[in-house]
């Protein structure tokens, strides 16, 4: 029988226990699905939130509402008092910075987001050229919900791995790593389009320089595996061997999709530092322009050496660019790290380091199928 | 927590002191015989009392015995030759089944059971000549176990043509057949039935002495003996089979289990039976083993549809808005926004009126049940969205659970699916996933205590035997399944002597 009154107990407990519970019933909450930081007058933040109403009388809206607050959490108060229904932040699927606020410094807002249960790691992450305020207010002629445009948007460019890949979880561990510095894609309004316009380079907190958006393709291969990206490049006159040519052009363009590549980086000297740095791309080339031989095997390996030239030359641009405003995106100080010994690397030591690294970059382009494709 | 059964499966027999009237001997007089009979069995109106002169005596109970035999190879023989002695009588008749008796109790039992009593004046002793004839319908196609592909025959009310069929099955000395009387106001005769050299010893005494055990007055249907000699009678899942199908029937036994048939019931029991074979359907042995496989993992997934998919809907929206995949996240809120009761609510209330439909569809004779399925599914179904008390998606959920509920091939398994539906949704609106948790280790902790004529009810999951995976979510091919299930514990382990796998080349 005491058994019996402690299942008593708790099956009771369950019933009572239950008005505790706080509910979030779909239809009664505002879901966030975007926000953008600003930075305020008087050291205030700006935010501005896409939030999606369901109403029964018109059906469902999206509205951006801009506050200004000391905290993010006192502007969702704010925007709660303007809303019929509770705002939450559970389906948030994009954070933009402001520029402004990116060259200050992101950690408060990278903390924040993190610390919030609620909020998904898997969110994506961009600097808006600007403010994000008058991006998003904006109103768009073909753009119906702008926070789900945006989030498409950038999802779509990831996958397809135009753009490199910019997740809250991803942004954090290149934080707090030391020898790795984060970057994020760079988002515009043009005209009536939002747009992907390039690649914002981090300095620890601090938003440093810019790539523009072509770029992108050298910054990923670099850092990471490429598995289904397109690119096209143009060779210039100087690079081409004139005996490929059918007839004198002063460039060719050519776009291939990397169908496979690899990375492989070495340290060669650790006092000065001295990184090799071997790439090897297997690809198809899609177009050429204009035509060239591709039924000789002599001239398709010319064009390989050509466009592994060409591809070497633009990553020791990117590279020499990212060492001018110490930012290393590439994560070579991760590298330094895990092989010498007692380095003892703080971010400051390893931004004087990677200033004057010296990096061998040797390209391997192995084209495997010309001709007809898609 | 063990629950103690109301109900003691072990309630002593009363010791019978004696009583005098069953040591009460036949009278030697005719009118005294037919006045104590009369008087045992308080003068039915179906009592027949007929005098065959010059000195026999013929009493039986009209309609339990059969006419034709009764007038041609007994009154027929008997008129109008005098006999004298039992032995000449016994002789004179052509009738197989004849008992000598000089009890009175025994006489009265006898012919309530179909027996005609011949008297001869003088004689303190009678004959019991066995000439019963049983009510009973034409065999027909199971109603209720309906397959495709596969034989289309049931059992019936009849305990004789139920063990013919089983007997034309399995044709073999082996068959054990044992006979008992449950009951003791119907006194309902039970078979049990087992495989003598397959059927484990111990679950074939643990059956029987269940059966004897059993001190009740009436038994009238296998279902209720089912739960009386369950081994855990107050959980909602069954713990023995139910099947009217002799094909399932005898693949059971032939597979080390031990049956039940039940006089006047079309319902045999088979134990022990685990939790994974209530869904299996014998149409799965005649099908292709990958065809099989797939109507198995279909039956199985079925099953968690049915009992978490609205559970899920309504924690999901109630709670954890953030596990909406975005696309789903408009459709569905915009369909939930006109309904004004919370999510918990909207669901109870659509599953009760599915549960009245299918009440309402049993009940009605055939052709009116099926109207009243059309009016009930479209009418109501459409009316409630319309009028704002439903939404649209939560009554395909619901749709969906209950079509689900009824793939299981076992209707007592459906019902349990359909009932524990409802706890798991209030504790998902109470709680979220939390709930459902809650309601998932409750319901699996359950049902791995269960046991099932002491086998273990999750075998082959718990405990593990791999090998009897073979047969359990999936049917792989015959040659792979020589083994009998280990649930069984049968004696002879081998169906079959298995092939080699790599057969060597001649």
């Amino acid at each position: 029988m005491n058994k019996l009154k402690v299942t008593l107990v708790v099956l009771l407990s369950l019933f009572f226990l239950y008005g505790c519970v706080q509910t979030n019933i779909l239809d009664k909450v505002g879901l966030t699905t975007l926000v953008g930081y600003d930075k305020g007058s008087e050291h205030k933040i700006e935010t501005t939130a896409v939030i999606r109403e369901v109403n029964p009388e018109f059906q469902s809206k999206v509205e951006v509402i801009t506050t200004e607050n000391d905290t993010s959490k006192g502007n969702r108060m704010e925007a709660n008092r303007r809303l019929s229904k509770k705002i939450m932040v559970g389906q948030m699927r994009v954070v933009l910075l402001g520029e402004e606020l990116a060259k200050e410094d992101i950690r408060y807002y990278l903390d924040t987001n993190l610390e919030n249960a609620d909020v998904s790691n898997s969110i994506y992450m961009a600097v808006v050229e600007g403010r994000t305020a008058p991006f998003l207010t904006y109103e768009y002629k073909d753009i119906d919900d702008i926070g789900q445009h945006i989030y498409k948007l950038i999802e779509q460019n990831v996958r397809q791995e135009f753009m490199i890949n910019a997740t809250l979880h991803q942004i954090a561990h290149d934080y707090y790593s030391i020898g790795k510095d984060l970057a994020m894609p760079i988002i515009k309004r043009d005209q009536e389009f939002v747009e992907l316009s390039g690649v914002a380079l981090f300095k620890g907190g601090k938003m440093v320089s810019k790539l523009p958006a072509k770029d992108s393709f050298y910054v990923k291969i670099v850092r990471d595996t490429f598995k289904v990206g397109l690119y096209e490049t143009i060779l210039d006159n100087d690079d081409i061997p004139s005996k490929i040519l059918q007839k004198p052009t002063d460039k060719i363009t050519i776009a291939f999709d990397a169908i496979h590549s690899n990375r492989e980086l070495t340290l060669v000297d650790a006092k000065k530092p001295e990184f090799d740095l071997d790439i090897n791309i297997r690809s198809r080339v899609l177009e050429v322009f204009p035509d060239i031989n591709q039924g000789d095997r002599k001239s398709v390996a010319e064009l390989e050496k050509a466009i592994e030239k060409k591809i070497s030359k633009e990553i020791a641009r990117v590279i020499a660019h990212s060492q001018e405003v110490e930012s290393d995106i590439f994560g070579f100080g991760e590298k330094y790290r895990s092989i010498v010994r007692h380095s003892n690397l703080t971010r400051e030591k390893w931004h004087k380091l990677y200033k004057d690294m010296k990096v061998n970059v040797n390209v391997k382009f192995v084209i495997l199928r010309d001709g007809v494709f898609e | 927590m063990k629950f103690k059964l109301p109900f003691n499966k072990k309630q002593p027999q009363p010791i019978n002191e004696a009583p005098k009237e069953s040591l009460v001997r036949v009278a030697s007089a005719s009118d005294h015989f037919i006045q104590s009979i009369q008087n045992a069995t308080n003068n039915p109106a179906d009592l027949i009392i007929k005098l065959v002169p010059p000195n026999l005596t013929l009493i039986y109970i009209d309609n339990l015995v059969d006419i034709e035999t009764l007038n041609n190879d007994i009154i027929a023989n008997l008129q109008n030759k005098p006999h004298e002695t039992l032995e000449e009588i016994e002789i004179a008749m052509s009738i197989p089944e004849i008992q000598h008796s000089n009890l009175l109790k025994e006489t009265v039992e006898s012919m309530v059971n179909g027996s005609v009593l011949i008297h001869v004046e003088g004689y303190s002793q009678v004959l019991l000549a066995n000439i019963a004839t049983r009510e009973s319908r034409a065999l027909s196609a199971p109603e209720n176990e309906s397959q495709v592909i596969g034989t289309q025959v049931g059992f019936n009310e009849s305990l004789s043509t139920n063990i013919s069929l089983i007997r034309r099955y399995i044709v073999s000395p082996e068959l054990c057949n044992e006979k008992f009387k449950i009951g003791t106001r119907t006194n309902t005769s039970i078979s049990l039935l087992y495989m003598n050299g397959i059927a484990n010893d111990q679950m074939v005494n643990t059956l029987r002495q269940r059966i004897t055990d059993l001190y009740i007055d009436e038994l009238l249907d296998s279902a209720v003996l089912a739960e009386m000699i369950d081994d855990n009678s107050l959980s909602v899942f069954p713990q023995m089979l139910l099947t009217e199908r002799p094909d399932r029937f005898c693949d059971a036994i032939l597979d080390g289990k031990v049956g039940i048939l039940v006089d006047g019931s079309s319902m045999a029991i088979i134990a022990p039976q685990s939790f994974t074979e209530f869904f299996q359907s014998q149409e799965d042995q005649n099908l292709r083993w990958q065809i099989a496989t797939f109507l198995r993992l279909l039956r199985l997934t079925a099953f968690f549809l049915s009992v978490y998919l609205t559970p899920f809907y309504v924690a999901a929206v109630t709670f954890h808005y953030e596990v909406i995949p975005q696309a789903f996240l408009v459709p569905l809120s915009e369909s939930r926004a006109l309904v004004p009761f919370p999510p918990i609510f909207e669901a109870l209330l659509l599953e009760f009126i599915i549960e009245l439909l299918r009440e309402a569809g049993a009940r009605l004779p055939t052709k009116i049940g099926q109207t009243i399925g059309i009016v009930g599914g479209i009418v109501i179904g459409t009316a409630a969205v319309q009028a704002g008390i439903t939404s649209n998606i939560l009554l395909i959920i619901i749709a969906l659970s209950a079509l689900a509920s009824f793939t299981s091939p076992s209707y007592m398994m459906g019902n349990v699916i359909r009932l524990i539906r409802f706890p798991i949704i209030i504790l998902a609106g109470f709680w979220g996933f939390y709930g459902i948790m809650l309601a998932f280790c409750f319901i699996l902790i359950h049902l791995l205590r269960q046991t099932s004529l002491g086998a273990p009810y999750m075998s082959p999951f718990y405990p593990p035997r791999m090998k009897e995976m073979r047969d359990s979510i999936v049917r792989m091919p015959i040659p792979l399944t020589a083994k009998r299930p280990a649930l069984t514990r049968p004696k002879d382990k081998n169906k079959f002597k298995p092939q080699p796998v790599k057969p060597k080349k001649s």
